[in-house]
């Protein structure tokens, strides 16, 4: 696989922009307005039995991204009785670039999944995050890390994602999680997942994908305890073109961390079936 | 190995190549031995070790079997010969592959074998043993201490209260509930199908990825204590170390809800693994719970070789059968209400 | 399964190695006084867990289509054996037997997938007696 070019923008001052510089590159290097870890970084992590670099440990993003991707205000919660407690904190977003580029017909389902979030948010129903979402939502995950497959485990009701290293497949169906292929670009993980189907989401703002969803992840070690994480999102049904997101991922460091049980399926039961419970009497 | 599904121009789906098929050594081979007594074959294994060092159990493995956890009544010793159960196995394996009798209870059901779910498709590991438990030695759990009976006839009360399992979702079990299955435990044991797990190895953890509801172990091997004791989990919280070969784990921690066999939530479980051969893996799991038993009790079962891959069970997500048996129990009743003409079941 | 009490000593309680949970669900999911048996084509193939649905589109007498979901089986070791989203045709004509669902909607359990051929799908092997 070719490595990639990445055009570097380099800002003189803050009114226009210099010559662009189109360089290849085989560390990864980020100068944006926002979001993104915004330094360069040369920084091998150490090796893995195989050669490789080691992102084995158990990580968490640290922002805003769960409730919207995209740069938001603080906003109330939409249960009112949990009142300040479930409202939608700030955020500056960790996507690049302006907006998300939906579709005309997609940019009102967009409207209609905000409005409607209460009943449409697949989250709610303790239902598999998807991809990127899993990455970002507040919670620890492991990356188990072998030759062939890189796993990752998160928190919330125990999503897992295999990676497969060598041995690339097409998705045999379609998933949740999706089908994710992985391969190495010097420091950089780079993921292909394809496979998924149509139901989850972005963030709790409603920001969604169709099946044509396909998702390519560059997790890069850029410190002892940090990774650069960047997730482009391609979906000729949704998007007028792939846009990108971006931001810091931090280590766990504390030494009890584990991923701990999230079963939410005994919380949403109710929610979920409530209504098909035989009523007293009847 | 290759295989594959080809559909042919009139749609019939062929089987080119090979199809996963359970292990039936021939009499007299290395592995029969092996397999009386419980997989601990002639000569020593080669251990082949993780980069790390730790005894390589890595892999897709099936522990699928068609002995029971508690020795028949009928039966008094501990091992079949190997011509009983080869027998027992194939008249089972006939009787899971034939059609069902029209109208009845158990033909209300998609094919098994269509979908290459019957126990004798997917692979498992000849066990010559009459039962699981191996301790007692008579084969059986031990009889309760008046604690755990006492437990047990509360949980009975308290599940008929409950009413009918179609009432409410909460009456059905955690599996048609999708919230944990016999496959998870732990201890971790077949169920009807998709008895699949992958073992992964890195530095310091254990991973089982247990393929029914798509369910993650991770095990750490640093010596870590276990998580606080208010911390319930229906999992419990496993810790692990290697003795030699075979992996321990030792796990506490569990809730209430998941009652073992009717354990209470204080047991404590220990399972082993050690691979014995390339393709063999024994399990072992002791049960020491004194609120509910005088004395620990121990099981053991070979897991087999499997091939991958697990694809994603997400099995809350795709829970359309759990709705529509709720949705048909209440439909029924309102039909019954209204005075339909047909008796309700 | 032969439902018969006749078997020999030990089978039955092999068998009893299985638990039969499932059984249980589906026949308060499914009506068994209410067989079923239609004709129609493949529209989906959805491929999820526990157990995966067929949507068929049955063409009645009157020229109507009216959509049926069935349910079948986990399509998980089929996916080992190289069953794919692709193996089975968007348009395949399948004859399916089996028991509608007690909510009354066009759903139905699928005892037996058959190609028109008289070919059963996937593994089903042998034709089922009297067929």
């Amino acid at each position: 696989m070719a490595v990639m070019h990445r055009e570097i923008y380099q800002v003189r001052d803050r009114f226009k922009r210099s010559t662009i510089v189109p360089v290849a590159m085989a560390t990864v290097l980020s100068l944006f307005a926002t979001g993104a870890a915004g330094q360069t970084s040369t920084y091998k992590a150490p090796r893995s039995a195989d050669g490789k670099p080691n992102l084995n440990g158990i990580w968490q993003a640290l922002n805003e991204a769960s409730w919207d991707v995209e740069g938001h205000a603080a906003a109330p919660g939409i249960v009112t009785a949990l009142g300040a407690a479930a409202a939608v904190p700030p955020g500056m977003g960790v996507v690049e670039g302006g907006p998300i580029p939906y579709q005309p017909a997609a940019a009102a389902k967009k409207k209609e999944n905000f409005e409607k979030r209460l009943t449409l948010d697949p989250e709610i129903k303790c239902y598999l995050p998807g991809v990127p979402r899993a990455t970002y939502m507040p919670f620890p995950f492991q990356i188990i890390q072998t030759q062939k497959y890189i796993m990752m485990v998160h928190t919330f009701a125990r999503a897992v994602r295999t990676i497969y290293m060598d041995d690339h497949k097409e998705a045999p169906a379609d998933s949740w999680m999706g089908w994710s292929n992985g391969h190495w670009e010097g420091e950089t993980l780079v993921v292909d997942t394809t496979g998924f189907n149509d139901q989850t989401w972005f963030d709790r703002a409603g920001n969604f994908h169709s099946d044509a969803l396909h998702v390519v992840e560059r997790f890069t070690a850029t410190g002892p305890d940090h990774l650069l994480y960047e997730a482009t999102i391609e979906d000729p049904k949704v998007f007028t073109r792939p846009w990108k997101m971006s931001m810091p991922i931090y280590r766990r460091v504390d030494k009890s961390a584990q991923i701990m049980d999230f079963r939410c399926v005994e919380f949403v039961e109710d929610l979920i079936y409530g209504h098909l419970r035989k009523q007293p009497g009847k | 190995m290759n295989h594959r599904f080809l559909v042919s121009a009139s749609g019939l789906i062929v089987l080119i190549a090979g199809m996963l098929l359970p292990t039936m050594p021939a009499a007299g081979q290395a592995t029969s031995a092996a397999a009386k007594t419980n997989g601990t074959p002639a000569k020593p294994y080669t251990q082949p070790r993780t980069p790390d060092g730790q005894p390589d159990l890595q892999g897709f493995w099936t522990n699928t079997t068609y002995t029971p956890l508690e020795r028949p009544k009928d039966v008094n010793k501990e091992f079949f010969t190997q011509e009983e159960a080869l027998e027992l196995i194939k008249k089972a394996a006939e009787v899971e592959g034939e059609q069902t009798e029209p109208g009845t209870i158990l033909d209300v059901h998609y094919d098994f074998t269509q979908f290459g779910l019957d126990r004798s498709q997917g692979g498992f590991s000849l066990n010559l043993r009459t039962s699981m438990i191996v301790d007692p030695p008579g084969g059986r759990i031990p009889p309760m201490t008046a604690a755990g009976q006492k437990r047990a006839a509360e949980r009975a009360e308290a599940r008929k209260r409950m009413g009918a399992a179609t009432d409410a979702v909460q009456n059905q079990s955690l599996s048609v509930r999708c919230i944990l299955m016999d496959r998870d435990g732990p201890p971790m044991l077949a169920g009807a199908y998709n008895n699949n797990y992958q073992f992964v190895q890195i530095p310091g953890y254990v991973m089982i990825l247990v393929e029914m509801l798509h369910d993650v172990r991770i095990i750490p091997l640093d010596g870590r204590p276990q998580m606080p004791q208010n911390v319930r989990q229906m999992m419990g919280s496993s810790r692990g170390r290697w003795e030699g070969n075979t992996l321990v784990i030792e796990t506490t921690n569990f809730t209430d809800k998941t009652a073992f066999q009717g354990a209470s939530e204080n047991m404590r479980l220990t399972e082993r693994f050690t691979r014995v051969a390339e393709d063999t893996m024994r399990y072992q799991f002791t049960v020491d719970d004194p609120a509910t038993w005088a004395k620990p009790w121990t099981a053991e079962t070979p897991w087999k070789k499997s091939i991958g891959p697990l694809f994603e069970h997400a099995c809350h997500e795709g829970n359309y059968g759990l709705y529509n048996t709720l949705a048909g129990a209440r439909a029924e009743e309102k039909r019954a209400a209204e005075g339909a003409n047909k008796p309700s079941k | 399964m032969r439902t018969t009490r006749a078997v020999v000593v030990g089978i039955g309680l092999l068998l009893a190695a299985a638990p039969v949970l499932a059984h249980h669900a589906f026949s308060a999911e499914f009506d068994v006084t209410k067989p079923m048996k239609l004709q129609g084509t493949l529209t989906k193939w959805e491929m999820i867990n526990p157990h995966s649905w067929f949507h068929i589109d049955v063409k009645g007498p009157d020229g109507q289509v009216v959509s049926w979901l069935i349910e079948g089986g986990s399509p998980n070791q089929l996916i080992r054996l190289g069953v794919t989203k692709n193996t089975l045709a968007v348009g395949a004509e399948l004859l399916i037997e089996g028991y509608l669902a007690k909510d009354g909607t066009n759903k139905g359990v699928g005892r037996n997938f058959t190609f028109t051929d008289g070919r059963r799908l996937f593994l089903g092997g042998s034709a089922p007696p009297g067929k």
